[in-house]
């Protein structure tokens, strides 16, 4: 597998790759990041006119929605999408397509090493721009930059897992300079046939990574432990999700959460007043609506494995509960119990579909 | 209110108007007149309330009868518990008077049966905006505090409060009064037969005449019906056109949390989050080929403006809407002019109880003459379905 | 340990074994304590995680599973299945710093009696020394 040289900036030479793939008529639409100049903000778009590319910005530390979700809506068109996507967005995706949710036969997939992303409250007041230049530094110098998304600075899978093409953007690059585009399937050297630039036999190395790697792993360490910081049992929960609305914006954002309706939303959980009357004869008081632990809770079995730690819940809960947080740290340990990371393998089966028949030997 | 014969009960309190609430629940309770009753409470974190159905007197000391913010509509509270049947519990809810209103159109459509409940309302001096809440609930508490002691909101308030002029008592069964009154005097004003029956049970007079306070809420109710006015003003102004509408919903991610907040939706599955809505990522295609591109999550608009098509006539401008929405659109803003606007098409009023049914429950022969005008052959027999 | 405490037990047992193993332990007037609430399921494998999340949370003092033995599952996987959720659930117990003893998973055969004599005595004691469930007076959940 080959590499191209980067000449000029990350975003700008996986754009070019882009108009080079419409115009060849080698990918019918891309799917990327964009500026919108009106309102100094960005959305994801889906991008058939090579002109329309203009506006195109597919490295940008912006995630308005998670993109593996919205994926799973076009991947099964039977046209040829090329999609920029986030590490954790195409970790989700691979998630999704383990659940029928999406396809990878038509799909280009190019992703990068990412920096993180800014919370969307940074997004909606168009703050990004300021932001860049300091960020991209702090980047280069594999530190973490500060007023990213929590999860984003804890995470440590920045480095792409199942892209066609990956991008260097941080690490042995200042943004730009220097930057590698490395073709790691058949798909991606077939795609890029006939994109211009040098060519060279180089190797993703993920050493040139390890100063970001350790930055990130310590932050993370952090992270988990504020997490409990008000010690931990059923005090300590309530703490955390005693004040949510139940707006369930946590789960309709979620990547990995794609039940039309999900089961704390189905009539399974609607009650009868003698189911409140019994209750209130047992403690005096009961919330309404009920179910806030309950919920999360159940989530967190139900989906926590998969979790890619990708932060969009944290960023749309209106009372700034630390979703994400909570999610990435119990999922770890979830998916550790059967050495499952989520996103690794498209082949490897959700852990709850699949068993063996020595093993959890303490259990039972 | 008008009804020059109604007469209010001075409650025998000399603490805030939340305190006087206190006392009367816990004298109700304790007259075993009610056997339970639904509060906000602070939440163990302390920087938000969460609501509270109680049957232990002892827990009336912890509640917060008259709370800062409005995390969760109590229309929904009163729907997860009333959904499925009135039950036998009498129970006295005490809510803002949106709240209230929101339940009564949800009792319009099957989902809350108010049968055995109470509801009270207090005048309203509007709520803190949760964000800010949440960020600072001592400084919020103080705004607050200001909010009630002037009976309107301030800056801190969400926006929709600025334009309410329903922000007293609206067909509750007992409302309690304190604008235009001494700082002393809290009113106890009964609504409906179920509230004059709790009032004499617990033998109140209803000796005080109502003047004083109906004249501080009339002043008020004109201020804000001005403000009302040039505040939609902005808005349609601001909406003016397709572009108006796109850029105020620019920055919308799709999470449809205004939807999940709103007490009115209360469809399990919402038509958008539907299969039927969902696009044919062919289509999806073919919509990208026809522009060059397009913006995803799609159909960003025909969520707003299908949304508005569905609930804006049941719409009581509660502004849960704006405070759940992660990128700040005042998505709240828009729908309260936007309802202002389908409920004056019906002469309808969100909220009230006067037996009258949802508008598209119901059709009259002849009506809406301005839109028949569009239509040929408008003279045609329509049949009826009556 | 409290005093005149007495715990509650959800107990989810499968119809094949265990469920059959507490009928046994019944007609051969083995002692186990009332705190036991057995519930049949048709395979330990029908009891979702919120099953188990959701009588914790209602107030069980403890939620047991009782299935069949590895490899014994009426419908051959059932409780392999049942396993991998389970050890799901403990995992969330155990990373939100709850108390993870409330939840036990048994495998008692048909024949097993005084196992399930055993299991349920053992466990009631172990969740008499843990004290009542926190969840029981908290209105907040």
């Amino acid at each position: 597998m080959s590499s191209i040289v980067i000449d000029t900036s990350a975003s700008r030479k996986v754009k070019e790759l882009l108009r080079f793939l419409l115009d060849s008529g080698k990918i019918d639409a891309a799917v990327t990041m964009r500026k919108i100049p009106e309102n100094n903000s960005y959305d994801l778009t889906l991008i058939t006119d090579a002109p329309d590319l203009d506006e195109a910005v597919p490295v940008i530390p912006v995630m308005t929605v998670n993109a593996g979700q919205v994926l799973s809506s076009i991947s099964t068109s039977g046209k040829k999408i090329a999609a920029v996507l986030k590490p954790c967005e195409l970790r989700a995706f691979v998630e999704l397509v383990k659940r029928e949710q999406g396809s990878f036969e038509n799909l280009l997939t190019i992703s990068y090493t990412c920096g993180g992303v800014f919370p969307l409250e940074l997004v909606k007041e168009g703050q990004i721009e300021e932001l860049l230049p300091k960020y991209d530094k702090t980047i280069s110098k594999g530190e973490v930059p500060i007023n990213t998304r929590d999860t984003c600075r804890a995470c440590e899978h920045f480095i792409p897992m199942n892209a066609d093409i990956t991008v260097s953007v941080s690490g042995e690059c200042e943004s730009g300079k220097g930057c590698v585009m490395y073709l790691n399937t058949e798909k991606a050297e077939e795609f890029t046939e006939g994109f211009g630039g040098e060519r060279s036999e180089q190797k993703f190395d993920p050493s040139l990574f390890q100063k970001t790697l350790d930055a990130r792993l310590a932050e993370k360490g952090k992270l988990f432990a504020s997490i409990t910081k008000d010690g931990p049992g059923l005090d300590g929960l309530l703490d955390l999700f005693g004040k949510c609305v139940g707006c369930h914006g946590c789960n309709s954002v979620c990547p990995i959460c794609y039940c039309l309706l999900c089961d704390f939303e189905s009539a399974n959980f609607d009650y009868n007043l003698p189911y409140f009357e019994e209750y209130l004869s047992r403690r005096g008081a009961l919330r309404l609506p009920p179910d806030t632990i309950f919920f999360h809770m159940g989530r967190l079995t139900h989906m926590s494995f998969s979790c890619v730690g990708c932060g969009m819940c944290s960023d749309v809960c209106p009372v700034g509960i630390p979703v994400a947080a909570v999610f990435k740290k119990t999922g770890e340990k979830t998916a550790a119990l059967f050495d499952y990371v989520p996103g690794r393998d498209v082949e490897e089966s959700i852990p709850v579909m699949v068993y063996k028949e020595e093993e959890l030997s303490d259990i039972g | 209110m008008t009804d020059s014969e109604l007469k209010g009960a001075v409650l025998p309190a000399l603490k805030k108007p939340g305190g006087a609430v206190r006392d009367f629940l816990r004298l109700a309770m304790e007259k075993e007149l009610a056997d339970a009753v639904i509060l906000p409470m602070k939440v163990p974190s302390g920087d938000s309330f969460a609501w509270i159905l109680m049957n232990d007197i002892s827990l009336l000391d912890d509640a917060v009868p008259i709370a800062a913010t409005m995390p969760v509509q109590g229309a929904k509270a009163l729907r997860s518990l009333t959904r499925k049947g009135p039950g036998n519990l009498k129970i006295i809810a005490v809510m803002r008077p949106c709240e209230i209103r929101a339940a009564m159109e949800l009792s319009k459509l099957g989902q809350v049966h108010p049968e055995n409940l109470i509801l009270a309302t207090y005048d309203c001096p509007g709520a803190v905006q949760l964000q800010k809440y949440v960020d600072d609930p001592a400084g919020s508490e103080e705004y607050f505090a200001g909010m009630l002691q002037k009976g309107k909101p301030d800056d801190s308030a969400k926006p929709v409060c600025h334009t309410c002029e329903n922000f007293s008592m609206f067909d509750s069964d007992i409302h309690f009064g304190y604008l235009g009154l001494s700082e002393k005097e809290v009113l106890v004003i009964p609504g409906s037969e179920k509230g004059s029956a709790l009032l004499e049970g617990l033998g109140l007079d209803l000796t005080k005449d109502l003047q004083a306070w109906e004249k501080g809420i009339d002043q008020l109710k004109a201020d804000k019906l001005n403000s009302r006015k040039s505040t939609f003003e902005e808005t349609k102004a601001q909406l003016n056109g397709f572009n108006g509408l796109l850029s105020v919903f620019a920055n919308c991610i799709g999470c449809h949390n205004c939807q999940s907040a709103c007490p009115i939706c209360y469809c399990r599955l919402c038509y958008f989050d539907s299969e039927t809505a969902e696009q044919d990522p062919d289509a999806l295609i073919t919509a990208a080929e026809k522009r060059g591109g397009i913006s995803l999550p799609v159909d960003r608009i025909m969520f707003h403006t299908g949304r508005m098509a569905h609930m804006s006539l049941s719409c009581v401008s509660c502004g849960q809407c704006s405070d759940a929405c992660p990128v700040s659109i005042p998505v709240a803003d828009v729908f309260s002019y936007v309802a202002d606007q389908t409920q004056r098409t019906f002469e309808y009023t969100a909220g009230r109880n006067d037996g009258d049914p949802l508008p598209l429950r119901q059709f009259r022969k002849a009506e809406l003459p301005g839109v028949h005008e569009l239509v040929k052959d408008a003279d045609a027999e329509v049949p009826s379905h009556e | 340990m409290k005093k005149e405490f007495t715990p509650r037990i959800t107990s989810f047992l499968c119809k094949w074994c265990t469920y059959t193993g507490a009928d046994l332990a019944g007609t051969a007037r083995l002692q186990y304590p009332t705190s036991i609430i057995p519930i049949q399921v048709m395979c330990s494998s029908r009891v979702d995680p919120v099953f188990l999340i959701k009588a914790f949370l209602s107030g069980s003092d403890g939620v047991l599973i009782g299935g069949c033995h590895p490899g014994d599952c009426h419908y051959e996987t059932g409780n392999y299945h049942a396993r991998r959720r389970f050890a799901i659930v403990k995992s969330v117990f155990e990373s939100l710093g709850l108390e993870s003893q409330r939840l036990k998973l048994s495998w008692i055969s048909a024949s097993e009696g005084p196992k399930f004599a055993r299991v349920a005595n053992e466990y009631t004691e172990e969740i008499m020394e843990l004290g009542e469930n926190p969840t029981r007076k908290n209105i907040f959940l």
